[in-house]
């Protein structure tokens, strides 16, 4: 890996406040300062600083164990720092708990249900505790439960299949017209057709204005869904931006995927693409593939590419992805 | 603030729908303590032999062990209730909403007390009504009060035991242990000629229930020179409010710890 950009994103993002500050200037809803938490000793968020503006939807990206769920469980006022502080909405995390819970909802990570209640006694619960009006909390009950398809059912929670749950979970984090939704990992474990549903469903609730803090450690997922994205790894915020800045920031440049149907064939032809200028780096991956990332226009490269390397199963250019990104900044992949 | 009544009901009413689903802890508070009571009948209501005290049958005498042992369930109920939440995240999700600890605390009190007078109604019903256990009418309202009071220390030991437990599982057992072993320690299935007795909130309960309503000394008479039943089965010289006392303090003792311990274990 390129341990001087790794270096290079932390120097930039230890003090993120002065860039966000230079960046955006108004309307930010959570505004989290120097945020820790420790666990006996082991520093599980380290000290982030980051600032949500109203109204977007921004994710926390990163491998599991990169402190993502912690900064959301101490955000949602369930767990409490060790050090630092956050605003939201202006209240303080520390001090003013009981006036920011009634602001947000909340949907852990796992399928968090009473078992024992249906579907619809576990969403009226959670409207009841918020101290919504009876026949509004049923309607809006109804209405959400129909529009992730488990309406209806007279069953107890603790039958539902996984994905049944997690749109369960979903639906009992916003009955209550939050306006601030915390999603942890809200897709996970769910089939893709689940998963577009749930998609297409936190879109539409974010054009209702409601802000979105989504915790994922799916790259298409971000990239699909998010407005900002923090890259978390090791308890710090090591990169911050659009997809379209963090691209820019990476400076990984285009990427050529190439396939060969031997190992000998692969080596060969990596020996010659050493000699072209403009790579940047040829990674070797599994099943006989190269992945090198390279400056300048794609159709020249592809002539000077084509003309050293014939023998090979396929090849395949597409634009810096967020995984890739990941890969450079942290050094390993999301999954691992 | 939250207005705490509504939303203590609402949680004393989701706890009960998940009690009342939950077979197992049904079959362990209600269908047991009748099964029990069938086997006293049956062993001890019968011939000279088994008359212990003014006529009354070991049946009579023994019945509100079955009481003790009935409300002293609520210890393994509200474990198992706290662990369960300790575990499975509803806990912390509840501690995301608008409620206050007291809320909770408050609610599952309702709830298990709520649930305590159905088992009570049954048992009752059921001892006195079917079966035939000697009572005092008058006194009735008075022993279904202090059953009530050990019921809420009994949560209160719950909640010590669930807030050292990670599992239901464990929480289940170790409930299970400690309050079938305080039952016999107590002498409150059986009669024990033990001092160790003394220092059961059980053996306090069944003594003072037994005598308002079973031997059934006038009341007035009791407040200035009981006769609370010693394990040898001799007259105590205890008037029957220091009975109540022990009771009460054993109550508030369990309930004030309880509430503290699971604090101080489940505040992150």
């Amino acid at each position: 890996m390129d341990v001087s950009i790794k270096e290079e994103a932390q120097i930039k993002y230890s003090d993120p406040n002065q860039f966000y500050d230079n960046k955006h200037s108004t309307n930010f809803i959570i505004e989290v300062q120097d945020l820790e938490k420790s666990f006996n000793g082991i520093k599980a968020v380290d000290g982030i600083s980051l600032k949500i503006r109203k109204g977007e939807l921004f994710s926390l990206l990163g491998p599991n164990g990169a402190g993502k769920s912690t900064t959301i469980r101490m955000l949602t006022t369930v767990l409490k720092p060790s050090n630092g502080n956050a605003r939201i909405k202006d209240y303080s995390l520390i001090k003013e708990k009981d006036k920011i819970k009634p602001l947000i909802g909340v949907c852990p990570q796992e399928n968090v249900v009473f078992k024992a209640l249906t579907a619809e006694d576990n969403v009226e619960f959670v409207g009841h505790m918020h101290g919504m009006d009876p026949v509004d909390l049923k309607k809006r009950t109804n209405n959400l439960l129909e529009k992730m398809n488990i309406a209806g059912l007279k069953k107890s929670a603790k039958s539902f299949s996984g994905g049944m749950k997690r749109r369960l979970n979903l639906v009992m984090s916003l009955v209550h017209h939050p306006q601030i939704l915390f999603l942890d990992e809200p897709t996970a474990g769910l089939d893709p057709q689940a998963r577009r549903l749930v998609w297409d469903f936190i879109k539409e609730l974010k054009n209702t204005g409601m802000t979105i803090i989504l915790t994922t450690h799916d790259m298409v997922e971000a990239d699909a869904l998010s407005d900002h994205i923090a890259i978390m790894d090791h308890g710090k915020i090591i990169a911050f931006g659009t997809l379209e800045e963090l691209k820019k920031d990476s400076k990984n440049g285009n990427i050529l995927e190439f396939s060969f149907s031997s190992k000998k064939e692969l080596i060969h032809a990596k020996n010659k693409l050493e000699r072209i200028n403009n790579i940047k780096k040829i990674t070797t991956m599994e099943n006989n593939k190269l992945i090198i990332s390279f400056t300048g226009g794609v159709k020249t490269f592809k002539q000077e590419i084509l003309h050293e390397i014939e023998s090979f199963e396929s090849l395949h250019f597409r634009e810096d992805s967020l995984e890739d990104i990941f890969l450079k900044l942290t050094g390993r992949g999301l999954r691992n | 603030m939250y207005s705490i009544d509504v939303k203590t009901w609402h949680i004393a009413k989701k706890n009960i729908k998940e009690k009342l689903k939950n077979l197992g802890s049904m079959f362990w508070t209600v269908v047991f303590p009748i099964m029990m009571l069938l086997v006293y009948k049956l062993a001890f209501s019968e011939g000279d032999d088994n008359t212990m005290i003014n006529g009354l049958t070991a049946f009579d005498v023994e019945f509100p062990g079955i009481v003790v042992y009935t409300i002293g369930m609520s210890s393994v109920t509200s474990a198992v209730m706290f662990a369960m939440s300790k575990v499975d995240g509803t806990l912390e999700r509840i501690d995301s909403m608008p409620v206050s600890r007291g809320n909770v605390f408050l609610g599952a009190v309702i709830s298990e007390t709520l649930f305590m007078n159905l088992q009570l109604i049954l048992v009752f019903g059921f001892g006195y009504g079917i079966l035939g256990a000697h009572f005092e009418l008058a006194m009735l309202p008075f022993g279904y009060l202090i059953a009530m009071i050990f019921g809420i220390g009994a949560i209160g030991l719950g909640l010590i035991i669930a807030s050292f437990l990670n599992s239901p599982e464990g929480a289940n057992g170790i409930a299970m242990l400690s309050h079938m072993t305080l039952m016999f320690v107590s002498g409150s299935f059986f009669p024990l000629d033990n001092a160790g007795v003394f220092f059961t909130p059980q053996y306090w309960v069944k003594q003072v229930y037994l005598q308002l309503t079973v031997v059934g000394d006038f009341f007035t008479d009791l407040m200035y020179s009981g006769s609370i039943i010693l394990p040898t089965s001799e007259a105590s010289i205890f008037p029957i409010w220091s009975g109540i006392l022990i009771i009460l303090a054993f109550t508030s003792t369990f309930i004030f710890l309880g509430v503290k311990i699971f604090q101080k274990k489940t505040t992150l």
